[in-house]
């Protein structure tokens, strides 16, 4: 039981470790039936505006929230706020919730869920 | 939505409606008034949280902060100190130490999961599928900890029979008696397997819930072994699902480095592990038996139980096998314990059940709810009702081996004995609304062309008799129905349910006998009148161009048989005899001037 506790204190900090407290976390639906609807794509345009040079955002992929009409789904969390989850998410949608949300802290309300 | 302030929560539950949670909203909702911050709140209710004892609850987000216990008095100081001064009230605060129900904190869609219970699919969503560390974070592997270090497999197996969990797989056979009837088997070498075979038409819940969070069923299935006495675990699952597989295959490798599986788990006697078998995704293989005859290499057919698996299963030896669902539940029962998890549900079906709705209504997906949550909740609460304006019909639930119900039994709730009683089965989770816009035989007969089509051939009654109903409902879709093809179908049905080997025989009339049960005047109207109401079967059908026809010639263009005659900007023509309502001219039709009679 200890052991567990322990295992469990471990990977708390290796996730934080990782960025989790950045300000904005940014969670990509990633499982088939969010890849068919084009997640992948989506993915990568995270990936890639990282990988450009955005900061303080911690990105991550997660399971089907069950949501299958409005897939893929985006979700930022930011603590102490409402999280906001955007649905029907494109390659050109993604681009400009970097732009936006994740630069300027603008919600799209349009495509909120 | 996301411009509001707050979002409040509160438990409409009954067991909180019993402590007068209504009344505690309306005051709360003055108070709101007073305050004049009304337009900075969002009220949702919520279906039972599970905590009817600290009734009424509110949740207050942002923050996930949980009120109980609440008292009339104490609506005043939450709105004032918490939504005005931005002070959460810690003395009304509630420390909850459960594991199901996290969405809350992460999703803001409150109009589609506030109705929800997530307890199997507590992480879907919520956590990264491919890092142990985020299912660690999440307690993971806690309940396995528990029951090597705190419980004798018997006391496991109390509690998991205390739960009244029953598998989720369809047949909803008691899981805490099977496990007892696999544990008391003196058979040192015994297996546990998990069905992820899933092979209901439209069916996508096993599938989901492994690749949104594939270390809990494998936790489950640790916590099974352990409690029967099993060295070896077997996950069957189909290769159509390579994320899926993918994603167990990556969780497994990282369980066993974390020392969750393999030898000596965690440090204690308990040696188990977990491989996967791929199946090549026939229907008949989730039944049981067959998958066990897969599993060992050969042809998947059925035999007739008894003997039962958990007596002489795989390789002859005593055999645990659950569905994915099912093994999913059992961490949350160790954790939360028995006592809670039999709280919620009816009195003979407890905890929630995922379905993944789909066809007809607005919001398709996968959703989990408390057991005794109604069909109409399901479908006008959570799916939001039916799209374009159109009349519900029907739903089908339980796939290929389910039934009908139309609207009078939508107030039915979800359990394993009411939907039964309604005529339908729980099934493994498929629901499928139906508008007006759909044809029930056709409705029945595409699910027997399924079984038929996946029938074994084993037996002669499910082989043959789902071939003649199949053949009788397609004549009658094509209008070449005879007087007494209804009694027919009934004769054959009830035969092919009574003879059948295993249960895709016994079920496979279901879909044509609840139709008939329920809709009769639909497969009267076939066969007499020649007339299909929702204009589905073609052959029923004419295509006649209507007076508001320009004579673009869109539909002349487009028919493939040259059945269309008429001038340009002249009404145009179909001759009856040359047409092959193919539907081709009706689409094509930018005025919609071709009708369908
Ligand atoms: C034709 C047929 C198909 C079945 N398919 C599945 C399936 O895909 N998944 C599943 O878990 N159970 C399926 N079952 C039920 C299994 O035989 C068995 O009852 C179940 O795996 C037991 O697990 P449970 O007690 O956890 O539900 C099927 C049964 C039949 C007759």
């Amino acid at each position: 039981m200890d052991l567990i506790r322990k295992k469990r204190a471990e990977a708390v900090n290796r996730i934080i470790s990782k960025g989790y407290l950045s300000t904005k976390r940014v969670y990509v639906g990633m499982a088939t039936c969010e890849i068919a609807a084009g997640s992948k794509e989506v993915m990568a345009v995270f990936q890639d505006a990282i990988a450009k040079g955005l900061t303080d955002v911690y990105l991550s992929q997660k399971g089907c929230a069950g949501r299958c009409n409005l897939e893929p789904t985006v979700e930022v969390v930011e603590e102490g706020k409402i999280p906001v989850k955007y649905g029907l998410v494109t390659p050109e949608r993604a681009r400009e919730i970097i732009e936006r949300h994740l630069k300027k802290g603008e919600v799209i309300q349009e495509w909120v869920i | 939505m996301a411009d509001k302030q707050y979002k409040l929560t509160f438990c409409d539950g009954s067991g909180c409606l019993k402590n007068h949670a209504r009344e505690f909203r309306q005051l709360f909702e003055e108070e709101l008034r007073r305050h004049q911050i009304q337009q900075n709140v969002q009220i949702h209710l919520s279906g039972c949280l599970g905590m009817c004892t600290k009734g009424p609850i509110l949740i207050v987000n942002p923050g996930y902060i949980m009120y109980g216990n609440l008292r009339p008095e104490d609506a005043a100081e939450i709105v004032q100190e918490h939504l005005v001064n931005g002070r959460p009230v810690s003395r009304l605060i509630i420390q909850e130490d459960h594991l199901y129900n996290r969405f809350f904190r992460i999703f803001g869609d409150s109009e589609f999961f506030g109705r929800q219970m997530r307890i199997a699919l507590r992480n879907c969503g919520v956590i990264d599928p491919e890092k142990i560390d985020d299912y660690l974070a999440m307690r993971g592997y806690e309940a396995l900890a528990k029951v090597l270090t705190e419980m004798t497999p018997q006391q496991v197996i109390e509690e998991v029979k205390k739960s009244g969990l029953r598998g989720r797989g369809g047949a909803g056979f008691p899981t805490g008696l099977k496990w007892e009837y696999t544990a008391k088997q003196s058979d040192p070498e015994k297996y546990v397997i998990c069905n992820a075979d899933e092979g209901d038409p439209g069916a996508f819940m096993d599938r989901s819930a492994i690749e949104g969070d594939p270390h809990t069923v494998l936790e489950g299935m640790i916590i099974g072994g352990y409690a029967i006495g099993s060295r070896q675990g077997i996950i069957y699952i189909r290769a159509e699902y390579p994320l899926a597989v993918q994603r167990l295959k990556k969780a497994i490798e990282d369980a066993r480095r974390e020392g969750f599986l393999g030898e000596r788990i965690l440090g204690t006697d308990f040696s188990f592990d977990i491989r996967i078998c791929l199946g090549a995704g026939a229907f008949v293989c989730g039944e049981e038996t067959a998958l066990i005859h897969s599993i060992e290499g050969f042809r998947g057919m059925p035999r007739p139980r008894p003997p039962y698996p958990s007596v002489s299963g795989l390789f002859g030896k005593p055999t645990l096998i659950n569905n994915v669902e099912t093994w999913a539940n059992i961490p949350v029962i160790i954790i939360d314990g028995a006592d809670w998890f039999s709280r919620i549900g009816t009195a003979t079906s407890k905890g929630t059940k995922v379905f993944a709705l789909a066809g007809k209504v607005r919001n398709t997906g996968l959703v989990e709810v408390p057991m005794g949550t109604t069909l109409r909740d399901i479908i006008f609460g959570i799916g939001g009702g039916i799209p374009n304006g159109k009349k519900f019909k029907a739903v089908q639930t339980g796939g290929p081996s389910g039934g009908c119900l139309p609207e009078k039994y939508l107030d039915t709730q979800i359990d394993y004995e009411s939907l039964a009683k309604a005529g339908s089965i729980m099934g493994s989770g498929g629901m499928i609304v139906i508008d007006e816009d759909s044809c029930m035989v056709r409705m029945a007969r595409f699910f027997v062309e399924f079984t038929q089509d996946e029938s074994c051939g084993k037996c002669t009654p499910c082989r043959e008799g789902t071939k003649r109903m199949l053949e009788i409902l397609t004549r009658i879709t094509r209008g070449q129905g005879k007087p007494g093809d209804i009694e027919k179908l009934e004769r054959l049905g009830t035969m092919i349910q009574k003879a059948s080997l295993c249960g895709l025989g016994q079920s496979a009339p279901n879909p044509v006998l609840s139709t008939i049960r329920n809709f009769r005047e639909e497969y009267e109207e076939h066969i007499h009148q020649k007339k299909c109401r929702a204009r589905e079967c073609t052959a029923l059908l004419s295509f006649v161009v209507q007076d508001n026809c320009v004579g673009c010639g869109a539909c002349k263009r487009v028919c493939p048989v040259n059945a269309v005659s008429g001038n340009r900007k002249e009404k145009h023509s179909i001759n009856p005899n040359l047409c092959i309502k193919c539907g081709q001219c009706y689409d094509a039709c930018k005025f919609n001037a071709i009708a369908k009679v």
